[in-house]
């Protein structure tokens, strides 16, 4: 990675062509609201991507293919806004604006729903899971209460609890939501994104709010959590992405902002190795960014609409879905311990460099 | 039917005439026996055998000179009643075996006697005769060292008559006779299996003769090329035989080391041999002499069977004495191996079958020294190919790359030993290289083009046809076919035999090293990939392991990404056409000078970086390269099978893009690859593959137009898809078509031409599908619009942009657009909401064609008219009367003087094809716009004074033409106009009390009219 933090060879000469797809992933048939790599990392020869569209449609799409495998369609038409892959067994969990999480089972080619959780909260707000290897996960979604996020442990969709701000809070709906657990110790933690632009950290076993901090003006639209350097970064409706951190005392400060071109963050995405960002933008644009030195690497041009989700594999391959209903699959700054995906034409590291600009 | 059964009645018919016979020893007598003894029955004639003999032998005996004839009557009787009898006794066998063979000897000289054909004939049936007679155990202890003297009298003398004689039929009896005695008969009661011990016995006794018996053999074999085949064949068929049995490795194993003392007197032991290790070395060397002199003579025998025995021979002699002949296995399998592709497919399947023999039998692999001796001889081949190649004609350059094939075929996998060998591997790369150069002079090449647009051809028999056949290419070193056959079968060995890794990076590596080899490789990298996937090679090693299919892929995969890189796919193949713009043409010009620099046709070496125009060489080199990587990509289909469809995204996109390329061998190339990938991965025909797959390629199109200046032809393949595929690609493309149009936005005046071909293609798209989908109502409310259907949408963008390119500078633009704009119109029509107001803004762009253009594009404009009339003629009509018609009326009418006073050079002029196009133009669009009486006045008006003789003739049939569509809007008026002009006859009223009618029209003759107008009153009839 050492080209990546490099400066970029001399701006004044005439820049490179940008940086072009591998390719695109057509026959959503609807803007793309939702995008979760799955598999792909070792043992599992052919990763997936799947899709949610405002059509209620989940789309699986074979990476080897490049077409689309399966199409789930349990929402009634209504738009999916969240899509996560258990880690044992094949699960998915989709989640609906018809007020419904969907656990499909996905084993040995079946499509089917399993089972399925009722949602309370007509929001936009994404749910997300804690999950190890055992039998028993815990899911974190919009809850009741307009400001509420319920905690159930699945799959016997107990309620664990409800975490309710404190009244003079006031931080308005939950926009996003994260459950983690630190190395250092087995207490799962919430962190929320909210409506007024906070971001506040819950512990879950005490329900009570740990740290918040004010990251935006607008309503949160998205964040991403590196929970080996505690520090995340959230988008907002505004010009400006926050980068904010977690310290011992499991306190939340702000970092940095880093001011945009063009308004409208939907989803930020760090990559798994922890090297690169991207963040979904409503000005048709994914932009991404150097996590550690927040660098503005490569504005990704290609979709003719709103870009409402951004989402990366193990491998490093990143895709982002689009109101243009189209899927772009980009490889940038290859993953340079691995060599598994040969077909997919990466991109020289050096060569996406030169085009920085944000 | 014997008429004496019984030895009492045989021995009282017989008794005189044998007396007779040893009284007088006559010729007569001799005949009168035989004759007696056809009526004896076999086993009387048994009984009375030796009764029989008496007189016969004692007639050879009596001293004193003979006729020749009688002697030859007394052999031919005898030989009858052997031939009916059984010898039971080894004295008699003995003795009747000397005095037949001394028939034929003079007593004084060693020489055969010089007696008549018929006697040596006689002689030679008798002897032969004489040994099938002998009872199985007689006859082997009748071989004896005893008879060492006279068995070895008797071989000489047959060899002697086999190389001396001029009758053909005595040869060849002398040579049949000869393996009698040697224990080679073919027929089937004579030899019967002999145990260990019997043959050596006989190996020890035969070692005598073999110096004698296969030196005087090796001077009939490779004496008269013209003695005939049947005696080198028979020839050969001894000389194994007698090699093999004395020289097996079976029975030398067994020789004593000291020679057991023979009991018999000296001056036979003198004549015995003992076969120890010494004598065999001896023998071996001398042997291998006479072995390489005959393989010599006889491996390019002109006759088959001669061959075919050939190969006996080196199978027998390399399964039997591998170790005690190992001196001669090199040229035994270098005879061997050459006859591999011989052109005779009997000797080729019998070659075929003993190399199969030899490799399940490990009969090389399995023995170091053959394999060593192989892998030597394929070493020299190596090094000595490519000066082989380049000093041999046609016939030599085949015969050695037979004999490469065989060795590559019987070394199988031992193969690697060679190529491992860097010196080895680059001797004979280059060799193949060098002989697989393309003669790229054929002018022919670059010339033939193909401009249709629309579906590609023979596309329906994809899924019955098996491999398309190649293209036939011209080589500069040799012009037989069969040896392109055999190089690419020396190519697939290797890829199949060879370390295929190896191999590929090696041709790679020639691939990018100059573009005088980049042809040769490329053919050959397809062979070795076809080679490695097993296709077409027929396997002689049972335990070698082929490519897996995953690294078939692998290894296609990186060819397919070099093959249709930029700097190897995209080569100047035509003088600049229009469609490549100048970034291109910048871009290539750099490439280009390296390429025709390289090439050997080219004589002056361009400086870099300078604009050299391509010369034809340079190009059809181009041609070539471009065909042969795409019959490459079809090879590839086929090597890997149903395992090819996951490189269809990118494969086929460069395919298809090949495939509307106006180079018509380059087209057919990349038809033919397609129809390979149709054959291999299950698709039934060319649309069926595209449709199937169109994702992959609006993928690569959407990618490709956003650096359109690099890749100039995606446009043609978005082109070519459209015209092969149908209307359910429509959603697919929805977001390309919007890129391809805001692209041409864009590139207006650049890169036109290349986009009016696309909107084209989709147009003809949208028109084909003929049922618009509903929208469904229910889903919009009331005060909202319903969303337009897609293709209307679309063909309105485009009808748009017709607008602008109407006025285009080019012609061929402006034609094409108006074809579009035809269909945008048709596509249109149901929604006149959309339809009418870019009608109206097409209007002043198309009034210009129409009445200030090129003649062909007043014609077409004119029929975008009529389908514009049909679909809003009202609001066409007006504007056409007033807008056109005035216009087009008087331009006919001044220029109608001109053309009736013309000479026969004016049908050249533009003028005369304006006034053509505007007359065959107005008929049915007046008929279509359904104009009011003064318009259609005007109309005939202007075009009544072409009808006139004095026009052209071209000219007055367009403009009876007009006349009648014109009938059938007004027939009355018509026929009322037609007759002021001229009247055929005189009207009579149908009432006397009604005036008579005088119309203008005059009935002379002079009247340039009458011919038309007659005419068209006829068809108002």
């Amino acid at each position: 990675m050492e080209k990546m933090t490099a400066p970029p060879p001399n701006m004044a000469a005439s820049p490179l062509p940008p940086p072009d797809p591998c390719f695109v992933l057509r026959g959503a048939q609807s803007a793309v609201h939702a995008l979760h790599f799955f598999g792909g990392a070792q043992g599992q020869v052919h990763p997936l991507l799947l899709s949610g569209s405002l059509s209620g449609l989940v789309h699986i799409w074979s990476l080897q293919t490049r077409r689309a495998v399966a199409t789930l369609d349990g929402h009634g038409g209504q738009c999916v806004t969240w899509l996560q892959t258990l880690p044992q067994g094949r699960q998915l969990l989709s989640q609906g604006r018809d007020l419904k999480l969907c656990l499909w089972d996905l084993a040995e080619g079946r499509n089917t729903v399993v089972d399925s959780v009722p949602l309370e909260s007509m929001g936009f707000c994404r749910s997300s899971i804690l999950a190890g290897g055992q039998e028993r996960w815990m899911l974190a979604m919009p809850g009741r209460g307009n400001d509420e996020v319920q905690i159930l442990e699945m799959p016997s969709k107990t309620s664990v609890c409800t975490l309710k701000p404190e009244a003079d809070a006031k931080p308005g709906m939950p926009m996003c939501l994260e459950l983690w657990q630190a190395d250092s110790s087995p207490r799962p933690l919430l962190l929320a994104g909210y409506e007024d632009g906070s971001v506040a950290l819950w512990d879950v076993s005490e329900r009570k709010v740990c740290s918040r901090v004010a990251c935006h003006t607008e309503p949160v639209m998205g964040f991403d959590f590196d929970s080996q350097k505690a520090r995340g970064v959230s988008g907002s409706a505004e010009k400006a992405l926050a980068v904010w951190s977690l310290d011992e005392q499991q306190a939340l400060q702000m970092c940095r902002t880093h001011e945009l071109t063009n308004p409208g963050i939907a989803d930020v995405k760090i990559r798994p190795d922890r090297k690169i960002l991207a963040t979904a933008g409503w000005d048709h644009r994914v932009r991404v960014f150097h996590w550690r030195t927040m660098k503005p690497l490569a504005v990704l041009s290609f979709h003719s609409a709103t870009i409402h989700c951004v989402a990366f594999a193990t491998d490093g391959l990143l895709a982002a879905g689009s109101g243009d209903q189209r899927i772009s699959i980009w490889s940038l700054y290859p993953i340079s311990t691995d060599s598994s995906t040969p077909l997919l034409g990466h991109t020289e590291g050096g060569e996406v460099g030169a085009h920085a600009s944000a | 039917m014997a008429v004496f059964d019984t030895p009492e009645e045989a021995f009282g018919a017989l008794r005189p005439v044998c007396v007779q016979l040893t009284k007088t020893q006559t010729v007569e007598n001799v005949e009168h026996l035989q004759a007696q003894l056809q009526a004896v029955s076999d086993s009387a004639l048994q009984e009375l055998q030796q009764y029989i003999l008496f007189p016969l032998r004692f007639t050879l005996k009596t001293p004193g000179p003979k006729r020749e004839r009688l002697i030859q009557s007394v052999v031919e009787c005898l030989t009858f009643v052997l031939s009916s009898t059984c010898v039971k006794e080894q004295v008699l066998l003995q003795e009747l075996f000397s005095e037949i063979s001394a028939c034929l000897y003079s007593p004084k000289s060693q020489k055969p006697a010089a007696v008549s054909e018929e006697l040596k004939l006689a002689v030679i049936q008798g002897l032969s005769t004489l040994m099938h007679s002998a009872y199985g155990d007689i006859l082997l202890a009748f071989y004896e060292p005893s008879i060492l003297p006279r068995l070895g009298f008797a071989v000489s003398l047959l060899l002697d008559l086999a190389e001396q004689e001029k009758s053909k039929q005595i040869k060849i009896a002398a040579l049949k006779c000869l393996q009698v005695l040697l224990f080679q008969c073919d027929c089937q009661d004579h030899p019967r299996s002999l145990d260990e011990l019997e043959q050596k016995q006989l190996g020890d006794l035969f070692a005598s003769f073999l110096p004698g018996i296969s030196m005087a053999l090796a001077r009939v074999i490779t004496g008269d090329f013209k003695q005939g085949h049947g005696i080198i064949v028979s020839s050969l068929k001894t000389f194994y035989k007698t090699v093999s049995f004395i020289m097996a490795d079976e029975q030398l194993e067994r020789i004593s080391k000291v020679q057991p003392k023979p009991a018999v007197e000296h001056r036979v032991a003198e004549l015995m041999v003992h076969r120890e290790a010494k004598w065999v070395k001896n023998t071996s060397d001398k042997l291998t002499i006479l072995i390489k002199k005959i393989i010599e003579c006889v491996s390019g025998h002109p006759h088959w069977k001669v061959r075919l025995a050939l190969i006996e021979l080196v199978e027998a002699l390399l399964l039997k004495c591998s170790q005690s002949l190992v001196g001669s296995a090199g040229p035994l399998l270098k005879a061997l191996v050459g006859l591999v592709n011989d052109e005779s497919p009997e000797v080729q399947a019998q070659c075929s079958k003993v190399l199969r023999h030899f490799a399940d039998q490990k009969v090389v692999v399995g023995n170091r020294a053959f394999a060593d001796i192989l892998s030597e001889n394929l070493h020299s081949l190596a090094t000595s190919l490519p000066r082989l190649m380049s000093s041999q004609d046609d016939q030599g350059k085949f015969s050695t790359l037979s004999l490469l094939l065989g060795y590559l075929k019987l070394l199988g996998p031992r193969v690697n030993f060679v190529l491992n060998s860097v010196t080895h591997l680059q001797r004979l790369s280059k060799a193949l290289i060098q002989v697989l150069e393309l003669d790229v002079t054929d002018i022919k090449v670059v010339e033939e083009r193909c401009w249709n647009s629309g579906p590609l051809g023979a596309s329906e028999t994809a899924a019955t046809q098996p491999r398309s056949p190649m293209q036939r290419r011209y080589f500069r070193f040799f012009t037989d076919e069969r040896l392109f056959l055999l190089l690419q079968q020396v190519c697939q060995l290797l890829g199949f035999y060879g370390d295929v890794y190896l191999l590929i990076d090696h041709f790679m590596e020639l691939y990018r090293e100059s573009v005088v080899y980049r042809k040769q490789a490329a053919m050959i990298l397809n062979e070795l990939v076809a080679g490695a996937a097993g296709l077409e090679v027929e396997n002689l090693h049972e335990n070698h392991i082929k490519t897996s299919t995953e690294e078939l892929r692998e290894i296609v995969t990186s060819i397919l990404e070099e093959y249709t890189s930029q700097e190897n796919w995209y080569l100047t193949t035509c003088i600049e056409s229009e469609e490549v713009g100048e970034e291109l043409t910048m871009k290539q010009s750099g490439l280009q000078a390296i390429t025709s620099g390289a090439h050997t046709c080219q004589v002056t070496s361009f400086p870099a970086f300078s604009k050299p125009s391509p010369t034809i060489c340079s190009m059809n080199s181009n041609i070539w390269q471009i065909c042969i990587q795409l019959e490459g990509i079809g090879r590839f289909a086929y090597a890997l099978g149903k395992d090819f469809r996951l490189l269809l995204m990118t494969a086929l996109y460069p395919v298809l893009e090949k495939a509307g390329d106006q180079t018509l061998l380059i087209s057919q190339a990349a038809t033919s690859a397609m129809m390979d990938i149709c054959h291999t991965c299950g698709y039934y025909s060319l649309q069926h593959l595209i449709n199937q797959n169109s994702d992959y390629l609006v993928n690569g199109i959407s990618l490709n137009l956003r650096h359109l200046s690099l890749h100039p032809h995606t446009p043609k393949v978005l082109e070519v898809m459209l015209w092969n595929s149908d209307a359910s690609l429509l959603p697919l493309v929805a977001d390309v078509v919007q890129d391809v149009l805001a692209t041409l936005d864009q590139f207006y005046d650049k890169r036109a031409a290349s986009f009016v071909g696309v909107l084209h293609a989709l147009l003809a798209a949208l028109e084909e599908q003929s049922d618009p989908p509903k929208v469904d109502e229910s889903d919009t409310g009331p005060d909202v619009e319903p969303p337009l259907p897609v293709q209307i949408q679309i063909a309105t963008d485009v009808m748009e942009r017709c607008i602008h390119m109407l006025s285009d500078k080019n012609l061929k633009i402006r034609l094409k657009v108006l074809d579009v704009l035809n269909l945008c119109v048709v596509v249109l029509q149901s929604h006149k909401n959309q339809l009418l107001p870019l009608a109206h803004r097409a209007w002043p762009p198309l009034v210009h064609r129409l009445t200030n253009d090129d003649p062909l594009v007043v014609l077409r404009a004119f029929k975008v008219l009529r389908t514009l009339g049909g679909k809003c003629g009202d609001f066409l009509r007006s504007r056409f009367c007033k807008d056109i018609l005035p216009k087009l009326a008087g331009s006919l009418v001044t220029q109608a003087p001109v053309s009736a006073r013309a000479g026969p050079v004016y049908s050249h002029t533009l003028a005369f094809k304006l006034q053509l196009a505007v007359l065959q133009g107005l008929g049915p669009l007046c008929e279509r716009l359904d104009l009011g009486d003064s318009d259609l006045n005007k109309v005939a008006d202007a075009c009544l004074i072409y009808l006139s003789a004095k026009q052209p003739m071209k000219l007055q049939e367009a403009a009876r033409r007009v006349f009648l569509h014109l009938m059938k809007v007004d027939p009355d008026s018509t026929w009322f106009l037609l007759n002021e002009l001229y009247c055929p006859e005189q009207l009579t009223p149908p009432h006397p009390s009604l005036h008579p009618v005088q119309l203008r029209g005059t009935m002379g003759q002079g009247n340039p009219y009458a011919a038309n107008v007659l005419c068209l009153l006829q068809e108002l009839q």
